[in-house]
């Protein structure tokens, strides 16, 4: 079948001002529709994630110093003791940063001495052999941290961690074939990988939700600590309530800044991935909604201001359906050309994203699928205008002049 | 031979009557005519009186009341909108007083308007366009867009356009009304040109200049053909008839 594309391109051509605007618009549009259903889709993931610590009984108490007197290593060996001591409490530690919560550190591990080869970003956690139970976390590989590598915080040093323990993803990160174990990897010092333990999520720094790093040292040097403390099922509040009130009247130059538990934690967590993905889902509609908008008005437009042209079509031989399509090839040269802008920024936003927030590589099957949905409902949106075009009576030719 | 036999056109106590909410307009009121094939007629009759209403139903622009429509031998009053567009687009050619080039496209694509519709192939379109353009005088403008052509020009460019499809039957609604004396001419002279090659032309003018060079008149009064003696087929001379544009 002859579609007239060509001369509605020539037709395009010299009057293109209102069709550039809108095939921009379509571009904007595709750009940002491609990229929100992206990060939708990993929000959305990341809520069908599991924790992979218990949440139910986790509290943690922050602890920081009121004074620069505040005796940080003795303060946090005095808290472990009692709670380790407290009834109702099943394993308690100290650490660098609270899971799930974006509170904690991150580092780069490389594969190579001299920090060259690959650079794996990871999120950080530090605490001691009682870490793991605490987080409810399994040993898959490897062992545990024993008591005599725990490093106690020294103020002023960073303590150096000759052996850690990675999540079995950082693991896989680390070391696509083979086992991690037993393997080092380099950041600042050597590191010697001696456990590999289920996953779970860490803070949750924009690194991937499981890849995350242990090492057998106390913290401090942000002049606190944060105790970790898992009770037995169902003590939770009550131990989170007496604990709280011992250690906050404890330390002469320390107070409990707050508590929280892991339960609401994750809440949180998810309560903000879902409130972005919402955001996005209503930005992202609103610019679909506006581009139809655009197209509509743009085929309308034409409609209105060619009735004459499209009777004399019809006066030719056009049928109903040859002048629907032909406002509908019209808005799909609009559409495509858009598209093919709108793929070229998708993929320039897709890419920067990936650079700056650690957001996986763009996949092509969601700009595949959203050309196909924005080129549908824009050929939606053309539709009753082209509609109503069909309708114009031929005999506008001879009546109108 | 019979008349029937021969007939391109034949309209049998047409009727049209346009309704608003407020009026009934009897455009056509039981209007009979018969056109043979090959025949040269001009249309004239006062403004208003129902000419251009004639044109649009000869041409299935329009539909109309009662009546039956003979339009080369196929009775054309119950069709479908496909098929009357389908007819328009093989056995007719408009001319039209505007001319109704389309703006946007150049010469070229305007004369291929009415081949695409029709499904031809590239080649024969394109043989087409160049023999029609060839025989109004135009076929060193293809290229050139219809506002850079004078109106006479442009009224040339709407006959290629309705002679490409080679139709049986050319209706025109008073196409020398916006052109000077000498341009109409120009026109009458092709479309005389294009009847002797075969073509039935059924003219609507205004100029009794015009309208003496044709085979034969119609006058329309009122709806109706005022004469039904001019059904013969001898040049009859215009009837005075108050308020006739002429
Ligand atoms: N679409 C319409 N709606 C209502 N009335 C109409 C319509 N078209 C034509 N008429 C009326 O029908 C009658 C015949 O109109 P028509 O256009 O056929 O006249 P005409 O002979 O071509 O006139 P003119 O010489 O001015 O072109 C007129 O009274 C006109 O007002
Ligand atoms: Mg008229």
């Amino acid at each position: 079948m002859s579609l007239n594309i060509r001369p509605l391109l020539s037709a395009l051509k010299r009057n293109p001002t209102g069709a550039l605007l809108v095939a921009l618009q379509v571009a904007i549009t595709l750009a940002v529709l491609v990229n929100a259903a992206w990060i939708v889709h990993q929000r959305i993931e990341k809520i069908e994630q599991p924790a992979g610590i218990n949440t139910r009984d986790t509290f943690v108490l922050v602890v920081s110093g009121s004074s620069n007197k505040f005796d940080i290593a003795a303060a946090e060996s005095e808290d472990l003791s009692y709670l380790r001591g407290l009834a109702g409490v099943a394993a308690a530690t100290v650490t660098n940063g609270i899971p799930l919560t974006g509170n904690g550190g991150d580092t780069g591990l490389y594969l190579h001495p001299g920090e060259r080869g690959r650079l794996v970003e990871a999120a950080d956690m530090s605490f001691d052999q009682q870490g793991l139970k605490t987080l409810g976390v399994s040993l898959l590989a490897g062992r545990n941290f024993r008591p005599d590598e725990i490093e106690p915080y020294t103020p002023g040093k960073q303590a150096p961690a000759a052996e850690v323990i990675v999540t079995q993803a950082l693991a896989r990160t680390l070391f696509p074939q083979g086992s991690a174990l037993g393997k080092t990897v380099y950041g600042g010092t050597p590191k010697t990988i001696i456990g590999i333990v289920s996953n779970f999520m860490g803070p949750q720094l924009g690194t991937p939700p499981y890849d995350t790093v242990i090492y057998p040292t106390l913290p401090g040097q942000y002049g606190g600590y944060y105790l970790l403390v898992r009770t037995q099922p169902g003590k939770r509040d009550a131990v989170l309530h007496e604990a709280k009130h011992h250690i906050g009247a404890a330390h002469r130059y320390g107070v409990v800044q707050y508590t929280q538990t892991l339960a609401s934690a994750k809440r949180q967590m998810h309560s903000a991935n879902r409130n972005v993905a919402i955001l996005l889902v209503i930005v992202t509609a609103l610019m679909v909604a506006v581009c139809c908008l655009g197209i509509f008005g743009l085929t309308t437009f034409n409609v209105g201001s060619r009735t004459r042209q499209i009777g004399t079509h019809r006066a030719l031989g056009a049928r109903q359906r040859d002048v629907v399509t032909h406002f509908l090839v019209e808005g799909a040269l609009v559409l495509a050309g858009g598209a093919l802008l709108g793929s070229i920024l998708a993929l320039l936003i897709g890419n920067w994203l990936t650079a700056h927030y650690a957001l996986p590589r763009l996949n092509l099957a969601y700009l595949l699928a959203g050309i196909l949905a924005l080129t549908g409902v824009g050929e939606l949106a053309a539709w009753q205008p082209a509609r109503r075009a069909a309708l114009i009576p031929p005999s506008v030719a001879t009546r109108t002049v | 031979m019979t008349l029937s036999e021969a007939a391109m056109l034949r309209m049998q106590d047409i009727s049209k009557i346009y309704r608003t909410d407020l009026i009934e307009t009897h455009a056509l009121r039981e209007l009979s005519l018969e056109v043979r094939a090959g025949e040269f007629v001009a249309v004239s009759g006062p403004s208003g009186s129902g000419k251009t209403t004639f044109l649009n139903i000869a041409g299935l622009l329009e539909t109309f009341d009662t009546g039956t429509y003979e339009l080369d031998g196929r009775d054309v009053s119950r069709l479908s909108d496909d098929a009357r567009s389908r007819i328009r687009n093989e056995k007719i050619g408009f001319i039209f007083q505007g001319f109704n080039l389309i703006p946007d496209l150049d010469i070229f694509d305007n004369v291929d308007v009415p081949l695409r519709y029709r499904r031809m192939k590239a080649p024969e379109r394109r043989k087409r366009i160049e023999s029609s353009l060839e025989l109004v005088g135009l076929a060193a403008r293809m290229k050139h867009l219809p506002s850079q052509l004078s109106g006479g020009q442009q009224q040339r460019v709407a006959i290629a356009r309705a002679i490409a499809g080679d139709p049986a039957l050319i209706l025109a609604d008073e196409p020398t009304g916006n052109l000077d004396s000498l341009m109409a001419r120009q026109i009458m002279d092709l479309l005389e040109k294009i009847n002797a090659m075969g073509t039935t032309v059924v003219l609507v003018t205004h100029d009794p200049e015009l309208a003496r060079r044709a085979e034969r008149n119609i006058h329309i009064v009122d709806g109706v053909v005022l004469d039904p003696a001019s059904q013969s087929h001898l040049p009859q001379p215009a009837p005075q008839v108050s308020g006739a544009a002429d």
